[in-house]
């Protein structure tokens, strides 16, 4: 039986005595062992586990500034910063990603694709930041989220300003709109200092001026525990709002212009001739910039990007148009300043001109008969211009054309602006390895064949006129402010030149331009108001060239091939205020599609002056 | 039983001074650790010193009664403890995916803590009863018996780090004993060979932790969590320690279980490498002195007994510090006298008491 003495008298304590000794060196050497690898931990690689730890309590946020606003001349609000709510999550705490997203996507009925948990699986440098998988959630959304909070560990939402554009597609190409930073914008010049992540302009204003818009990041360096709850803010550096943009655009007169102008496409621009403040700009057809606000979807995006009619171009610069009759201007003041013509020349118009063996035709059958500048302009005789398009001959032309700012950019401020194209026999070798050809000149004295231009340019050329002879930057910015609305910058009118064109010979020009309206027979008869006090040229600028047959059947011309129409005037006679510029793409005569158009702005330009000399 | 003077006169204060001390240290290492954490009810703390105080009445128990008379019934509390397991199995309270606890009167209790502790009195009297047995390789298989139920029972909870726990300690017992070498590699190799095997039977955490143990970054937010945090944590606490109270990795809760099996990242963290290095000198002192008394004992039971205690601290001390400094996979071992524990603190409190009742009663047995 155990416990009695006997079975203890064969113990043998020296035995034990041994082993134990072996175990203390054993149980010693594992102490050593845990003290080195303590001693690694804790001394040698003490300071980098110690970064680890702040690494881990201490978070440098960014605070992102308010973008600066956008108002028009009048201080009328065009673009505003909404609050928006952003959701994301801190993978640490969510632990399960995967649930948490399938509850979250539950949760809104969210299409999928809306939410990007792409960036969540990566493993980031740093821990407990939270990765943004939704941008501005509406607020229905926002409260399903909020009430379920519990249910979705580590899902955090942010308020985060967003652009509001007030006046929707009626400005979107003023304005523009902001997007997230692409890669390949991150790498270039201009974005340096941007990071990833940044909201930038794409297009319009916000683009142009993106860098006084956006204002400067602050900083946060916030303590924060392990479920990312903020603790205490260590540090901070305030953010900076961006400057305010003050525009020349008068929004009610842009209001005026966009319901003038219900064609499917075409522009309309209107600028004071006197400075060259640009006083409304719409083109058409437009977009809704609030849509890429909320993350443009691929189906929106995908529907601007593929209609034929190309709705994110702004075809009040980025369109290039044949000029049409109202080239017939330019041609004129050149004969006139050269001496080749007075304004008594006469020219007898049959309806036909020959040129080689090809045959051109004036817009009037059988001719307008003897004509003068005068008549030739009011009645826009095309044989009148073919004539004086030889004597002059294609390079003069385009020494005049360039004169008036033709062929290169206005240097409005808005990005994709184009250069139009005066033709030169050089150009034309240089383009085509082929000479000029006579017939090319002819056409290119009623604006025709290679001529190009922007309605901007034009415009610009006949407020030149207007304003007897001063050349002008179009300009759309007035003022650039801080936020509390200290002037940084003040854009005054910034004259390019005066076009070489004398007083008399600029006098008989704007006479004609009145009579084209004003006269019986004036091609721009639309205009012709009771005050009698617009000068105008109607243009009707060939897509292509019809066999005389098809002529009679321009109705049933398919609408791709129809002419575009186009309108220029500017009000009053002496002294003009304000000019207008109208192009209908495929509207036909300019005298019926456009000039109605114009009709409306200047009666509403003037209602609304005499509306704000009454207040 | 009789009390006698003697065995006043031989009472180990500095053992239970040691013992005090350690725990001591470890309730202010739980307020730390529990500090900035919202808890419904008593703070763990406050539990722990009534563990402590619990754990102080069953060591009075253990040590008032002759070792000898537990080792007589060593078999009984076997069976005993198995059968508990066995109830654990069946009524068991289920946290965290494992059933470990069992609910009496209002306690929960873990039998398994406790079969660490009469694993050693079992094999003491095994080996006691049969001195020279170990050397056969036939009774081997009672011997794997003893040890394979309980541990089989506890792996199934599942609880693998408490079954290999008792394991180890049983090897270690073997190793003292002296069972010969061909005892030794049969257990040995029969080890090998399983190991394998485990790998079909381990559930998919496991063999997750253990990956993840061999990789951490691995999956640094799920079961490499653990074990990269912590390395932070007493890392980060440097030379000098971050200040009681003031860990930021415990403090704001990067780190996981820190009350618990992570307690001593949390006091490497505030009391730096100075600290941590007193402590690991206070628990080498302990383990030594209880070796010694081991080594004093006059009796083999009493030297089998005292042994297997030390091995037993010693081991969850190993264990548990390895795991936390990143050089053992993550098994739930807590740092005896120190992690918050119930069942722990009471078992290594009967375990103390085991260790005082050999060393008082090692001069009632001159021959």
């Amino acid at each position: 039986m155990f416990g009695n003495r006997d079975c203890l008298t064969d113990y043998d304590p020296r035995e034990s005595r041994n082993k134990i000794r072996v175990f203390i060196w054993l149980v010693s050497c594992a102490f050593l062992l845990l003290v080195v690898r303590l001693g690694y931990l804790q001394v040698f690689r003490g300071d980098e586990l110690r970064q680890r730890s702040e690494d881990n309590r201490i978070r440098v946020q960014e605070v992102k500034p308010l973008r600066g606003l956008i108002v028009d001349t009048h201080g009328n609000i065009l673009v505003d910063n909404q609050p928006s709510f952003d959701i994301s999550i801190i993978p640490e705490i969510a632990k399960d990603v995967e649930a948490v997203k399938n509850k979250l996507t539950n949760l809104c009925d969210w299409v999928e694709g809306v939410l990007s948990f792409k960036k969540v699986s990566q493993p980031s440098g740093r821990p407990f930041v939270p990765v943004r998988v939704g941008r501005n959630i509406g607020r229905n959304k926002l409260a399903a989220v909020e009430t379920h909070s519990l249910d979705l560990p580590g899902v955090i939402v942010d308020v985060v300003p967003v652009r509001e554009y007030l006046y929707g597609d009626m400005m979107a190409h003023i304005l523009g709109y902001v997007g997230e930073i692409s890669l390949s914008e991150l790498g270039g010049g201009v974005y340096a200092g941007y990071r990833a992540d940044d909201m930038v302009g794409k297009y319009g204003i916000e683009k142009f001026l993106d860098g006084y818009l956006k204002g400067k990041s602050g900083g946060e360096q916030v303590e924060v525990d392990a479920a990312g709850r903020r603790l205490n803010i260590l540090g901070r550096i305030v953010s900076v709002s961006g400057y305010n943009v003050v525009l020349n655009i008068d929004s009610d007169l842009q209001k005026i212009c966009w319901d003038a102008f219900q064609a499917e496409a075409g522009t309309v621009v209107v600028m004071d001739p006197r400075t060259g403040a640009v006083m409304a700009m719409v083109s058409r057809p437009s977009f809704d910039p609030n849509l890429f606000n909320r993350g443009i979807s691929g189906e929106n995006w995908k529907g601007l990007t593929t209609n034929p009619l190309c709705p994110l171009q702004n075809r009040a610069i980025s369109g290039q148009y044949p000029p049409g009759s109202t080239y017939k201007l330019i041609v004129a003041a050149a004969a006139l300043e050269e001496g080749l013509i007075t304004e008594n020349t006469e020219i007898s118009c049959d309806g036909t001109y020959q040129m080689g063996n090809r045959v051109f035709r004036c817009w009037k059958k059988g001719g307008h008969g003897a004509v003068d500048l005068h008549r030739a302009i009011v009645e826009s005789c095309d044989v009148y211009f073919y004539h004086l398009g030889e004597m002059l001959g294609v390079d003069k032309l385009a020494e005049y054309a360039t004169k008036f700012g033709f062929g290169s950019k206005t240097g409005i401020s808005l990005p994709g602006e184009r250069d139009g194209l005066v033709p030169t026999k050089e150009w034309k070798l240089r383009r085509f390895r082929e000479p000029w050809q006579k017939g090319e000149t002819t056409s290119l004295s009623i604006g025709q064949g290679f001529t190009l231009v922007t309605p901007l340019q034009l415009l610009r050329a006949y407020c030149a006129v207007a304003n007897g002879g001063t050349l002008y930057k179009p300009r759309l910015v007035k003022r650039i402010e801080t936020a509390d609305g200290q002037t940084v910058g003040d854009f005054t009118p910034e004259a390019e030149g005066m076009i070489p064109i004398s007083k008399k010979n600029i006098d008989i020009l704007k006479h004609a331009l009145w009579g084209a309206v004003n006269e019986p027979h004036g091609t721009g008869w639309a205009l012709k108001r009771e005050e009698k006090d617009v000068c105008g040229k109607t243009g009707t600028s060939q897509v292509i060239r019809l066999p005389d047959d098809e002529e009679d059947q321009k109705s049933e011309i398919r609408y791709r091939f129809r002419d575009h129409a186009l309108f220029v005037c500017f009000a009053p006679c002496e002294d003009p205020v304000v000019a207008v510029m109208v192009i209908v793409e495929h509207g036909g005569h300019g005298g019926s599609a456009s000039a109605p158009i114009a009709r409306r702005i200047v009666d509403g330009y003037f209602n609304l002056e005499q509306e704000r000399r009454m207040r | 039983m009789k009390m006698d003077r003697r065995l006043l006169i031989n009472f180990d204060w500095v053992f239970l001074g040691e013992v005090f001390l350690i725990s001591a240290i470890g309730i202010l290492n739980i307020y730390s650790a529990g500090h900035n954490l919202y808890v419904r009810g008593e703070p763990l703390y406050t539990k722990q010193i009534y563990w402590l105080l619990v754990g102080l009445v069953l060591m009075v128990i253990t040590f008032s009664v002759d070792y000898h008379t537990i080792i007589r019934h060593a078999y009984l509390i076997y069976l005993i403890s198995v059968a508990l397991l066995f109830l654990v199995s069946l009524y068991g309270d289920i946290t965290h995916g494992s059933q470990r606890w069992l609910v009496l009167w209002g306690f929960s209790f873990q039998p398994s803590e406790l079969m660490k502790l009469v694993l050693i009195i079992v094999l003491a009297r095994y080996f006691s009863d049969n001195p020279q047995e170990g050397y056969h390789l036939g009774n081997s298989l009672i011997l794997l018996a003893i040890v394979g139920v309980p541990s089989y029972l506890i792996a199934r909870q599942p609880d693998l780090g408490t079954a290999l726990f008792l394991v180890v300690l049983f090897l270690s017992i073997v190793v003292f004993v002296g069972v010969g070498w061909k005892v030794l590699v049969s257990f040995v190799a029969g080890g090998v060979m399983l190991t394998p095997l485990c790998w079909f039977i381990l559930k998919d955490y496991q063999k997750e932790r253990i990956l993840t143990f061999l990789d951490p970054e691995r999956d640094p937010l799920g079961t490499g969590y653990h074990i990269i945090q912590s390395i932070i944590a007493v890392g980060s606490g440097s030379l000098w320690g971050k200040g009681f109270l003031k860990g930021t990795q415990t403090q704001l809760k990067f780190l996981p279980e820190q009350q618990t099996d992570f307690a001593f990242s949390v006091f490497a963290e505030e009391w730096g490498f100075v600290g941590a290095l007193v402590l690991m000198f206070i628990f080498l002192a302990l383990i030594l002195w209880s070796l010694n008394i081991a080594r004093n004992s006059r009796d083999l039971p009493g030297a089998l007994l005292a042994f297997g205690v030390t091995m037993f601290v010693f081991w969850g001390i190993f264990i548990n510090i390895g795991m936390v400094l990143g050089i053992f996979p993550v098994v739930g071992i807590p740092l005896p006298f120190f992690s918050y524990g119930g069942s722990s603190m009471v078992v290594l409190m009967m375990g103390a008491g085991l260790l005082l009742n050999v060393s008082m009663r090692r001069f009632m047995l001159q021959p």
